[in-house]
């Protein structure tokens, strides 16, 4: 009955429009987790039995997530922990303790995050007082006075987990497995990671006292399987308010998919990469063109959406250079053709422009050296050309050595792509050798 | 005023005071009988004394039962009853007590194990001790830094607390003496009834706040704002010159000194004071002896660890789950956490260790032990056991008492805060890094009566070496000091540390005591799980085998072995089957040690296979192993058009490039060199060409 009622009910265009804006850019953005995580319920399941066994039995365990970026590896244990804290006997039981390689840079820094969060005895506040040897004394014989059956168990999650293996002695990764492997307070060490070889990082005596159970991401995808994927992702609800909006936004989501247009843009992607990052970035820049006037994805939108992501930044930035600039490069195109490879320097190219000069009687692009100059440093500042390394600061800025940060297909689309890019200018480009 | 002593090192000098009471032919010893004259401390038998110690502002604390001296008089001997202080008391015992120590609390010592004898020189100063009854309560602990009385109302045998008969405590009537004040009423009331029953007092239930507080935090903070309070008044004393009250001016003020009178009284005293006059007040290099002034307490204005933090995890609020059936019973018993009855496979290293120890303990000596082996061989393990069967022998009184404490260098911060960690271990206290090395080097070089064997396991050795190898070079040290009676049992991986790392001198001390714990073999491993399941029925033998023989081949670490095992039990669980089996531990060692790679390779996007082909064709079109995204880009889109995909940009080339590398399928160098950066294989040719054919 409340599903008609919900159906029946007809909101205007725009409350609907902003609806579909809020509930898909949660989506997109990873605020809102998905019911389950696609494709991976094997490592779902191991993940959840394991977790639980650990706030339930006190049962200590550590393992590593391994995916590559984008596989969904925090998204599976946010889906874990969220299916876990229903349960009362976890949800009244297990502490956690969130850390991340890039914040945590230092055991010193993990160790007072460590005691703040768990909110032990030497903590005022926010603060969290003693020094790095107090702490670390601290916090192990706090977890040395609990035992498996009547201490809360503690679940760690490492976040990057490869960058702690960076730390001194990996002080911190050796006591978080000691004190897994010990009849001391039950903690569950949750390390995630994109690098296959982070085991190898482990020094062999914290690698031994690490369980060396790995759940990898790792799993192939089929192109039906990736368009079933877009599709799900940009599906409306059926709990969403106004019942026939959400039809007729399924409907053109479905035809969506079908165009073959579509199709050939969504391929592309697909062959590019397969994680769900990408295709969340791909999705968003259709959502933005949703309005009132357009409260539909059109496989125009689609196209767009996907020459944005694809662009290449180098060319957008060669667009915005002054013609001089412009010719620099060329230039510098050329003695990379002359020379293989090897390194240049402004005087160098200086001649080169020269040369180009002396062909054309015009002196419409004559400039004096000091213009050419600091054409030359404003690409050294862009980053379009950058010194040897090596190569001493001392020198004289016309002798230093540079070399070109640029493809030449990067420089020949930039030309095709110039505002009013001077004839004799693209001819030059194109000639094999000036 | 005597307490000035604090900091500084003063020499005392002791003379006879009347004839020889009677004389021991044999031993060639004399005893005396000794009366005071006015102006100078006089040591009598029968009364409490405090003694030279480790710690300066808590001296030994004993009585006099008798005083005695070689034939040529130089020798000047006293033979004591000793107390100990609460810090004395190892922190886990003082637990026994059931209540807070008083701070001046001492305990009339009743074990054996310890020097009786000391030298007339080490004697600082008498001292007033009270008795209480067991019932009575103490003054307040803060009634003044002057009064020094000590308040004894239990024995220690260090085993467990006594009532004490206050006869033991008395002192004889003392001769009216008008140099030294008044002494308040000492002899304490008739012994009650109550008190005379010596037995195993009757301690109240112990309240853990009050336990914890008394193991940690009150006994020392008042000993620190005692030295506090007191050091500066001492030092300014020593600078300030020698006007200190009823001594005699100008030459010992403020310094405690007693004299024990022999016939030739004048002779000799003056002897000593010109001796005074040049080295009494020599006070020692202060860096040496004297402790580093910023103890951790009482440096000002740093916020400190609050008061009374416990270090504790919350309890649970509901109570863990039990294993419900086979399986989970066997993962129970296969976590390496759980402690075995007893370690199979390593008797002859536990009867090494053991008896070791045990003939270190039972000769009051010292030594150390060197135990190498690879991680997972038992090393820990076996130690441990050791220490447990040692204990158990030392409850029943098989051998003496000895104090067991451990220190691991994967668990400090830093390789001097192992000095801080043995001596908070050994005395509950607190101190800096270099306060807490001389108070040890103290402790263990200083002919001070030890009441017990320390043994001292020291794990992951290899983490505490420093540049000067200080801090190995003392663990080895200490062992050899004659009055140390210290054991110390290291651990590390390598069995060549010592030869490796270690300077000569470290070496040489560290002896020829060594012990290598071989990697498992398959047989052993099999023995370790079976023992572990104990009759638990969840393995098919084969399995078991299978595992053994992986992990034996591998690593011979038995932690290993158990993890596969647990794993294996939760595989099985999932396919619904009884029996673990060949299948599932196969499925176990699969996800254990396969590498990713291949599989990594097989689930990557089609254009970053094409990338990886291209990274393999533009070595070898160089025939090297190394070249720049810009070289293989070319050949990339190269590929590309071969295989009819619409060729990607250079940013996103470099994107798929950076994915790879992030996985580590890749080598790169800084994504700041664009398309200049070189890229290298981190997996080989054949792997990569293997993953793509089978695609």
């Amino acid at each position: 009955m409340s599903k008609r009622k919900l159906k029946n009910a007809h909101l205007p265009i725009g409350e609907c429009v902003s609806q579909v804006h809020q509930i898909l850019r949660e989506r997109f953005c990873r605020h809102q987790l998905p019911e389950r995580p696609a494709g991976l319920e094997a490592q779902h399941k191991h993940l959840e039995e394991l977790l639980k066994r650990t706030a339930v039995h006190g049962e200590s365990n550590s393992v590593l997530i391994v995916g590559p970026r984008g596989a969904g590896k925090t998204t599976l244990l946010r889906c874990v922990l969220r299916e876990l804290s229903k349960e009362t006997e976890v949800q009244k039981n297990l502490l956690q303790v969130h850390l991340n390689g890039l914040l945590q840079t230092d055991d010193r820094v993990a160790l007072k995050e460590i005691t703040r969060q768990l909110h032990l005895e030497n903590v005022v506040g926010d603060k969290v007082f003693g020094s790095f040897a107090e702490n670390l004394a601290f916090l192990l014989e706090a977890l040395k006075k609990g035992d498996r059956s009547s201490s809360r168990p503690v679940l760690f999650v490492l976040d990057e987990f490869d960058l702690f293996a960076h730390h001194k002695n990996q002080t911190l990764l050796y006591n978080l497995f000691d004190v897994s492997q010990a009849a001391q307070t039950p903690i569950a060490v949750v390390g995630i990671s994109c690098r296959l070889d982070v085991l190898e990082l482990l020094e062999k005596r914290v690698k031994s006292r690490f369980s060396h159970r790995q759940i990898h991401l790792l799993s192939s995808l089929t192109f039906p399987q990736y368009l079933d994927r877009v599709r799900a992702q940009l599906r409306l609800p059926d709990d969403f308010p106004d019942g026939s909006f959400a039809e007729e936004w399924n409907a053109s989501v479905k035809s969506l998919c079908e165009d073959g247009s579509v199709d050939e843009v969504l391929r592309r992607h697909f062959h590019s990469s397969t994680d769900f990052r990408s295709m969340h970035a791909l999705l968003m820049l259709c959502l933005s063109r949703v309005s009132v006037a357009k409260p539909a994805i059109r496989p125009a939108d689609l196209l767009d959406a996907s020459r944005l992501c694809s662009a290449d930044t180098k060319v957008n930035m060669l667009r915005g250079l002054s013609v001089l600039e412009l010719c620099l490069i060329i230039a510098m195109k050329h003695l990379n053709d002359v020379y293989r490879g090897e390194p240049f320097n402004l005087q160098m190219v200086h001649n080169e422009f020269k040369k180009f000069l002396q062909r054309k009687s015009n002196s419409m692009y004559n400039f004096e050296h000091p213009v050419v100059m600091k054409a030359f440093e404003h690409l050294q500042q862009l980053e379009l050309i950058r010194p040897v390394d090596g190569s001493s600061a001392k020198t004289q800025r016309e002798y230093q050595l540079m070399r070109l940060m640029l493809d030449h297909s990067q420089i020949m689309e930039a030309l095709q792509k110039y505002p009013q890019c001077p004839t004799d200018i693209k001819q030059w480009a194109a000639s094999a050798f000036a | 005023g005597m307490k000035s002593f604090g900091r500084l090192r003063v020499r005392r000098f002791y003379t006879w005071r009347g004839n020889p009471l009677s004389s021991n032919r044999k031993l060639r010893t004399h005893e005396y009988e000794v009366d005071g004259l006015p102006r100078t401390t006089v040591i009598r038998t029968g009364q409490h004394i405090l003694i030279e110690g480790d710690d300066d502002d808590n001296p030994f604390a004993a009585k006099v039962v008798r005083l005695f001296g070689d034939e040529s008089g130089q020798q000047k001997k006293a033979v004591v009853q000793w107390y100990v202080r609460v810090s004395e008391v190892p922190p886990s015992k003082l637990k026994l007590l059931g209540r807070d120590p008083h701070p001046r609390e001492i305990f009339f010592y009743q074990g054996g194990n310890c020097d009786d004898e000391v030298n007339a020189e080490s004697i600082i100063r008498p001292v007033q001790v009270k008795h209480l009854d067991a019932d009575a309560s103490f003054p307040p602990s803060d009634d003044g830094d002057d009064d020094e009385t000590l308040y004894v109302k239990l024995a220690w045998d260090s085993k467990v607390f006594r009532i004490l008969d206050s006869a033991l405590v008395a002192s004889p009537p003392r001769h009216p003496n008008p140099s030294l004040p008044p002494s308040p009423p000492r002899s304490p009331p008739a012994a009650t009834p109550a008190s005379r029953t010596s037995s195993r007092c009757t301690l109240p239930t112990p309240d853990p706040t009050v336990l914890r507080r008394a193991a940690l935090g009150e006994v020392r903070r008042s000993r620190a704002a005692a030295s506090a309070g007191k050091n500066p008044a001492a030092m300014e004393r020593g600078r300030g010159g020698r006007g200190g009250g009823e001594e005699e001016p100008g030459v010992l003020s403020g310094v405690p000194h007693a004299s024990f009178l022999d016939p030739n009284a004048e002779e000799d005293s003056e002897e000593g004071e010109g001796r005074r006059g040049d080295g009494s007040w020599k006070t020692l290099a202060g860096g040496i002896l004297t402790s580093s002034p910023l103890s951790p307490q009482n440096a000002p204005g740093t916020p400190r660890t609050p008061r009374n933090a416990t270090p504790s995890i919350p309890s649970r609020s509901l109570p863990a789950r039990r294993p419900a059936n086979v399986l989970e019973e066997a993962r129970t018993r296969l976590h390496v956490s759980s402690v075995p009855e007893s370690l199979p496979c390593r008797e002859q290293e536990f009867q090494d260790i053991y008896s070791f120890v045990e003939s270190k303990i039972t000769d009051g000596t010292g030594g150390c032990m060197y135990i190498s082996g690879v991680p997972g061989t038992g090393k820990t393990a076996t130690v441990h056991e050791v220490m447990r069967c040692l204990q158990h022998a030392a409850d029943t009184d098989e051998i003496p008492p000895f104090h067991f404490i451990e220190i691991n260098g994967m668990k400090m911060t830093d390789p001097h805060q192992a000095y801080v960690q043995i001596l908070q271990k050994l005395t509950g206290q607190k101190a800096t890094a270099d306060h807490a090395a001389a108070l040890l080097e103290k402790r263990f070089s200083n002919p001070a009566p030890r009441k017990e064997t320390t043994v001292l396991l020291v794990d992951e050795l290899d983490l505490l070496w420093t540049r000067k190898q200080n801090v190995m070079y003392n663990l080895f040290n200490w062992p050899t000091c004659r009055h140390a009676r210290l054991v110390v049992l290291t651990i590390a991986n390598t069995m060549d540390l010592p030869e490796r790392v270690m300077i000569n001198r470290v070496a040489s001390r560290l002896g020829l005591t060594r012990m290598s714990f071989q990697p498992y073999t398959f047989r052993q491993l099999q023995q370790i799980i079976t023992s572990r399941l104990n009759k638990v029925k969840a393995f098919e033998e084969d399995a078991l085998q299978l595992v053994s023989r992986k992990v034996a081949a591998l690593s011979g670490d038995a932690r290993r072995c158990l993890d596969i095992c647990r794993r294996a039990t939760e595989i099985c669980e999932l396919s619904a089957a009884g029996l673990v089996g060949m299948s599932h531990v196969m499925e176990a060692l699969d996800e254990m040690f396969s590498s990713a790679y291949i599989t990594a390779i097989k689930c990557a996007s089609t254009q970053e296979q094409l990338f990886l082909r291209a990274v393999i064709a533009e070595f070898r079109r160089l025939g090297l192993e190394e070249a720049t995204f810009q070289q293989v880009f070319v050949q990339h889109q190269a590929l590309c058009r071969v295989e009819g995909l619409q060729p990607v940009g250079v940013s996103e080339g470099l994107a798929m490039c950076q994915r790879l590398g992030g996985c580590r399928l890749l080598l790169l160098e800084s994504s700041r060199l664009g398309v200049l950066q070189r890229v290298r294989l981190n997996v080989s040719q054949d792997d990569v060409l293997y993953a793509l054919k089978a695609d």
